[in-house]
């Protein structure tokens, strides 16, 4: 008997429970609790960023949902999320090279507050037919030449590829150094030794040259510029780096920028180049053997090159229109804090080398930072000819051609290369083609 | 009221499915309601997407302009005739299953042999033997990555320590194959040693105590009496095992990526990139399934075999 009172208490218990969690949940109390999902990859400028949101959603009762993702799956992981029409993430990172292949799914953010004070440019890969942007400004993404002051005087920091060579093997030879230089080779990290070297010898991957125009491009039927003697000239000059004159790993290429990085902030090589987000890595001694050590350059040029190449692209944050307009409304008024809040970009700048979104950041950095001056001597007053990717949907695919075409020449004999060259003509045209 | 037409007539073929049902004794009935949640949810979970997925091969269907439009076996015809799929992908793919799955079962037999004995410390050894089955495939990957890393790699320190300089593991084809075929094998052999242990626990003790009896040495005992005997569950391991080594992906993806130059690619890389670095979803599904045929006549092949010489072995 008391066993049956007991178990009929239990239920209504139960039931009153259950039925307060339901009230609980439909209410309007808890409909106001604000939440937004950020999917991003891990890196330090990112995580500045979204530190800068996170300081608005603080302020305004808004709970931050963080997601991090890695890079090497990341682009297939949100193209599919994005497809599939879910609304999994409220903004995500974007990137100039996905600027074209998400355009379809992305919410217009031309009326997010402060998007008329950053740089037109390196939004090029984010335009849609009718001239609205796709993307916010999270930093600016410049590749970067580091080298180490302990090692070269500013007036000995190589400005030609020849340059490199010497002073790398001077410094090998001395013992100060294992490695010249070292930067990531394997895919997607490309930019980081055959791209910078390609753009820096006046060469590019498809005619004509530094054309990023689409119906022009696609008028000369995307024709790769593997043939051409600027490219055989810059794969040459790596395969003597690795084989010839050994400045660099046997292994690069299969590095990606992570062991690159690895090797410089241990000390072992003298030269890199990487986005300057990584500058505040580079200068941490919690990770760096060589903190405080580190300076930036323009780009040594190719023996084509009339002036230091450089690339000004950015990173930035997209919210795919599968979002609810009030979450769209909610993520876009967060960018926007993000975008105008000038404390945190600076902040983000100190703690990173990521250049702010913000104009307006940028003249307040410009006025009293040297690292800043450093930067923009390095980078923004160079050759910004052209950009560091190609913005259309098969750019992914004829990156990878392009890699696969790349490494095998780089493993081959160095006879080989112009066959290698050849060869690899219809991998990259099919690529672009869309596999046709 | 009429009376029932021939269709509905019991024990013809259009009678409705409550005769049938009913017709059904009560055992078995209980038994289908028992496997019916389980076969609801393969529908749900394998067979249907599994169907879709076989219609988006048969479409053009990039990701990011799904036009969906009827291509036949354009994308089937692609793969069949491409030499990379060929030449590449299908004899890396064989090679890592053979080489992968027969290392993993020889050391996994050595080492159930080994813990079927008692000695000290019989348990630490067991449970650091069983470590690896408790690793992620994709964290064992990056280790790995880092031990043949050729400038901070314990393997590198080492190997440069006895005077062989430094070694690009990861820049050539064989080399970051033997890794890759390294990380699989560590992975699964500890999967290997618990089932062939408790196979090799449940063997019957006659015919080592007639194998005694005849003073056959431990080696004659070991191939003569203890292997026969464990053909059984030495096939099982041997088909599941070669059809998810067909399928690995992790380790490929995080050791070499396929390279360099594709050149350790492997069917689930194959199919991955397809569909989700050239965005073509329907070529991507039309190679997953030409793998899930390949793998389903080798399995189907390897299972008769391994049959047909236990039952030739008996």
């Amino acid at each position: 008997m008391l066993r049956k009172i007991s178990l009929k208490r239990a239920l209504t218990y139960l039931s009153v429970g259950c039925a307060a969690l339901a009230v609980s949940l439909l209410s309007p109390a808890h409909a106001q609790v604000k939440e937004l999902k950020v999917g991003y990859m891990k890196n330090p400028i990112q995580e500045a960023s979204v530190d800068i949101m996170e300081k608005w959603a603080k302020k305004n009762g808004v709970k931050l949902v963080k997601i991090p993702m890695a890079y090497s799956i990341f682009q297939e992981k949100v193209t599919a999320t994005l497809t599939s029409g879910n609304d999994q993430f409220d903004v995500i990172w974007h990137n100039d090279d996905w600027g074209q292949l998400w355009i379809k799914w992305l919410a217009r953010m031309d009326d997010v507050k402060g998007m008329d004070r950053v740089s037109k440019h390196p939004l090029d890969a984010f335009y849609d037919e009718d001239g609205k942007v796709s993307a916010v400004p999270m930093a600016h993404t410049v590749g970067t030449f580091f080298y180490r002051t302990d090692l070269v005087k500013p007036e000995e920091v190589p400005t030609t590829w020849a340059e490199l060579v010497s002073v790398s093997q001077r410094l090998q030879k001395e013992g100060k150094v294992k490695w010249g230089y070292v930067g990531g080779m394997a895919m997607n990290n490309t930019w980081f030794s055959l791209w910078w070297t390609m753009w820096g010898n006046k060469c590019d991957i498809f005619m004509p040259m530094w054309e990023r125009d689409n119906k022009k491009l696609n008028a000369a039927g995307w024709k790769p510029a593997l043939t051409e003697p600027c490219t055989k000239e810059y794969v040459e000059f790596w395969w003597d780096a690795l084989y010839t004159h050994k400045i660099s790993p046997e292994a690069m290429t299969s590095y990606t920028r992570d062991e690159a990085n690895a090797i410089f902030m241990a000390g072992d090589a003298a030269f890199t180049l990487v986005d300057s987000t990584h500058f505040g890595d580079f200068n941490s001694p919690k990770k760096s053997r060589i903190a405080g050590k580190v300076a930036m350059a323009p780009q040594p040029m190719g023996p084509r090159g009339e002036k230091p190449f450089a690339w000004n692209e950015i990173w930035g944050w997209g919210i795919p229109k599968g979002v609810p307009a009030d979450r769209q409304k909610l993520a876009k008024e967060m960018l926007g804090a993000m975008l105008t809040d000038m404390e945190g970009q600076k902040a983000m700048w100190d703690a990173t080398g990521g250049p702010p979104p913000s104009m307006d950041a940028w003249d307040i950095l410009s006025k009293d930072d040297k690292v800043f001056a450093d930067l923009k001597n390095a980078v923004f007053d160079q050759n910004i000819g052209t950009h560091s990717a190609y913005y259309f949907p098969a750019w992914p695919a004829v990156h990878k051609a392009y890699s696969d075409v790349m490494i095998g020449a780089l493993k081959g004999k160095r006879e080989d290369i112009p066959k290698a060259m050849a060869a690899g003509m219809d991998a990259v045209h099919k690529a672009a083609n869309g596999g046709q | 009221m009429g009376t029932p037409g021939p269709d509905k007539a019991p024990g013809k073929p259009g009678k409705s499915f409550a005769l049938r049902w009913l017709a059904l004794n009560e055992k078995t009935r209980f038994s289908l309601l028992l496997l019916a949640p389980s076969g609801i949810m393969l529908i749900l979970f394998q067979i249907v997407p599994i169907l879709i997925g076989a219609n988006a091969s048969f479409r053009d269907w990039s990701l990011y302009d799904p036009q969906r439009t009827w291509v036949g076996l354009q994308h089937y015809i692609y793969i069949l005739t491409d030499p990379n799929f060929l030449y590449l992908v299908l004899p890396n793919t064989l090679l890592l299953m053979v080489s992968s799955v027969s290392i993993g079962l020889v050391l996994g037999l050595a080492l159930a042999h080994m813990l079927n004995k008692h000695f000290f410390g019989h348990a630490i050894v067991q449970t650091v033997i069983l470590l690896p089955l408790m690793v992620a495939p994709v964290i064992a990957s990056m280790m790995m990555r880092w031990i043949f890393n050729d400038q901070f790699g314990v393997v590198a320190a080492v190997i440069g320590a006895l005077g062989f300089g430094q070694i690009a593991w990861l820049s050539d084809r064989w080399p970051s194959f033997a890794i890759i075929v390294f990380t699989d094998v560590w992975l699964w052999t500890p999967w290997f040693t618990i089932l062939l242990l408790a196979g090799l626990r449940s063997l019957p003790k006659e015919p080592y105590e007639a194998a005694a009896i005849d003073a056959a040495s431990k080696w004659r005992v070991f191939t003569h009496v203890t292997l026969p005997m464990m053909r059984p569950i030495m096939a099982v391991c041997i088909v599941i095992r070669s059809i998810d080594c067909f399928r690995t992906f992790d380790q490929v993806w995080v050791i070499s990526g396929g390279g360099p130059a594709r050149q350790t690619e492997v069917f689930s890389i194959y199919a991955y990139t397809e569909a989700f670095v050239y965005l073509n979803f329907g070529r991507g599904t039309a190679a997953a399934i030409i793998g899930a045929i390949i793998i389903g006549t080798l399995g189907w092949g390897l299972y008769k075999l391994l049959n047909r010489f236990m039952e030739v072995s008996r």
